[in-house]
């Protein structure tokens, strides 16, 4: 049996990834077939954001990962200039 | 033909495919609301993908059993190590 703590951020990871992929599934292959006048248009914001928020969240996954790997040699190229 | 290869073909296949229907090449006509499916395809497939590993990922970090007579041999292994290296000269 893992962890308590590693279970309980494993099932949170299942968990959010099948909200995610629901509400953006619905939010794309669903929503256009439905009716315009349909209360359920406004738990969903325009159809552009649908592409426009992926690409956001990609680019700052990216920036974050440059990030981190500048910050780690950085303080790597610190300590070999100590010794 | 390698790996490579197949998958370069697939995936230019399936992006001839969505730029017809996207961008209207052929004179489908193909009603809106399938356009309104088709623009964003790549990109949803993309985020699928993306749950997809990430439920995979957060279900193993959930189901890997601990052990813990391996993790105590693995650290006594390690104390051993690091008096051997730091006799032979090597700080730490």
């Amino acid at each position: 049996m893992a962890t308590w703590t590693d279970r309980a951020v494993g099932m949170g990871l299942v968990v959010f990834s099948i909200l995610l992929f629901t509400y953006y599934s619905i939010w794309v292959i669903v929503l256009p077939f439905v009716n315009s006048d349909h209360a359920i248009h406004h738990y969903f914001l325009p159809r552009e954001y649908s592409v426009i928020l992926p690409v956001v969240a990609a680019l700052v996954l990216v920036l974050f990962i440059g990030g981190f790997i500048t910050v780690v040699l950085w303080k790597n190229k610190q300590k070999k200039k100590v010794q | 033909m390698t790996k490579l290869m197949e998958w370069l073909l697939g995936l230019s296949l399936i992006g001839v495919l969505w730029s017809i229907v996207t961008f209207d090449l052929l004179d489908l006509r193909i009603s809106d609301q399938y356009l309104q499916v088709a623009w964003p395809l790549p990109i949803y497939l993309l985020v699928a993908f993306g749950c997809y590993s990430l439920a995979v990922v957060g279900y193993r970090v959930a189901t890997f059993n601990d052990c813990e007579t391996a993790a105590k041999e693995l650290q006594e292994q390690i104390q051993e190590a690091k008096r051997d290296l730091q006799k032979k000269g090597l700080h730490f």
